[in-house]
């Protein structure tokens, strides 16, 4: 049931265990319910615990607090300035010169986590260009960004 | 005709209040289970954020900004919620939260809510349920902005929260009410008694709903922010008579209730609760509520 979240979590060398009886699956979303929320669980339930995801046109969308969960042992993050992470929160994608530092995977096409300099999770993109050689210009795209709780709400 | 702006400030005078300037002021809380208040008070006040404590709340702080409060990092990080002050009160009255069962019975938007959450250190279990529908996206947005883990939400209409087969040690009826002119600039323009009085009638059935979930020596907070007695003390007067329900004293900002509205008196003990005029924050009413000892 939840190959999507290990798949996802792989993809950001990143050492987090799921407990295999903990998550519950509502439609195509995906939470995590620890044993007293279960008792207060019944099939009409909307929402539950910690919200990890939801699967649509076959790609997992995970949330904002699995992404989080993910950061702590993740090995693929870029740090980026406060100029920069203003920027990725309004959706853009991120240039070279706003980021501060990287760990883990530099090559295109890996994803990495977007990290503030107070190491917290700001959301994920994909490396477009090698992050070890580019000097300038985009390198890594935006895919999703905390900004999107505010355009959720428009 | 029972509306209009005269209509109700005349009710208020006689109440014992006469209109005044009201300048609301935005408020913040900062979500402790999140972070440290130092930390956030520090970043906001490098962004050019003005924070003033507010004495009477422990998470609370006035805000003037140039910019939107909620469009910054901290903020889309669940790392304080922009939440009204005396709005900030309700959640703040529950004897003990940690580790409790929890009835949010009129969750959303959920502000009240993730307050919870953050009182009990995500601890326990939140359920947080609400009648309508389109308002609950609001709420799961908050759920998980401000990374609350332990809450269950249901849509569900709160007269019915029996269904669920569950009892709670602690309940907050935050209830759907008339609202008042502090918020709303069309309030006068809009309401009449006869809204006031249709909502006073929804607010004793959830009451009454409620009061057959609380467990043993549970707790009932029970707000609106109606200045409208029949919504407030006389509901609580009702309560106290009818559900075997006593008003608690709580120690938070506002005045003491009325025992006497409008020539009709009511049960001493409804003077525990606490009305709030508008001033700084819209107008307000508190009161919690335990089983009554001989029952």
């Amino acid at each position: 049931m939840i190959e999507p979240l290990k798949d996802f979590i792989r993809l950001f060398n990143a050492n987090l265990a799921l407990d295999e009886s903990l998550p519950e699956k509502k439609g195509e979303r995906y939470y995590l319910v620890n044993k007293d929320l279960k008792r207060f669980i019944n099939k009409d339930f909307l929402y539950a615990g910690t919200y990890l995801g939801e699967v649509g046109d076959g790609r997992f969308r995970p949330s904002f607090m699995f992404l989080a969960m993910i950061s702590e042992t993740a090995q693929n993050k870029t740090y980026v300035d406060q100029k920069t992470e203003w920027l990725f929160i309004c959706g853009r994608d991120i240039f070279k010169q706003g980021i501060t530092r990287t760990t883990g995977a530099t090559k295109r096409n890996d994803y990495t986590l977007i990290m503030n300099r107070s190491d917290e999770c700001l959301g994920f993109g994909r490396i477009i260009s090698d992050l070890s050689e580019s000097a300038k210009g985009v390198v890594v795209k935006n895919v999703l960004d905390i900004g999107d709780f505010l355009r959720r709400e428009r | 005709m029972m509306s209009g702006k005269e209509f109700f400030l005349h009710r208020y005078r006689k109440l014992g209040w006469t209109y005044d300037e009201v300048r609301l002021e935005q408020a913040i809380r900062i979500n402790t289970m999140n972070t440290q208040q130092e930390s956030v008070i520090e970043r906001l006040r490098q962004r050019g954020v003005k924070l003033e404590k507010i004495s009477y709340l422990p998470q609370g702080y006035w805000t003037r900004s140039k910019f939107s409060v909620g469009a910054t990092a901290e903020y889309l990080l669940g790392l304080y919620s922009i939440q009204e002050a005396a709005a900030q009160i309700p959640a703040t009255l529950f004897s003990e939260l940690a580790s409790r069962k929890v009835l949010d019975a009129c969750a959303a938007p959920g502000g009240k809510t993730v307050q919870l959450a953050d009182l009990m250190r995500n601890s326990g279990v939140i359920v947080a349920v609400d009648v309508r529908k389109q308002r609950l996206r609001a709420l799961t947005n908050q759920l998980e902005r401000c990374r609350v883990k332990n809450t269950v939400v249901y849509n569900l209409d709160a007269r019915r929260v029996s269904q669920l087969d569950r009892k709670f040690d602690c309940i907050l009826l935050d209830m759907p009410c008339s609202g008042n002119f502090a918020a709303d600039k069309a309030w006068f323009r809009r309401r009449t008694l006869a809204d006031v009085e249709r909502n006073a009638k929804l607010q004793r059935e959830i009451l009454a709903e409620a009061a057959t979930v609380l467990g043993q020596d549970g707790e009932i907070v029970y707000s609106t922010c109606s200045l409208e007695p029949e919504e407030d003390e006389l509901n609580i007067d009702w309560a106290v008579k009818s559900l075997k329900l006593e008003a608690e004293e709580v120690d938070c900002y506002g005045q003491e209730a009325l025992t006497n509205v409008f020539g009709k008196n009511l049960d001493s003990s409804v003077s525990r609760a606490r009305r709030i005029w508008p001033g700084k924050t819209q107008g307000f009413f508190v009161c919690k509520l335990k089983r009554r000892e001989s029952t």
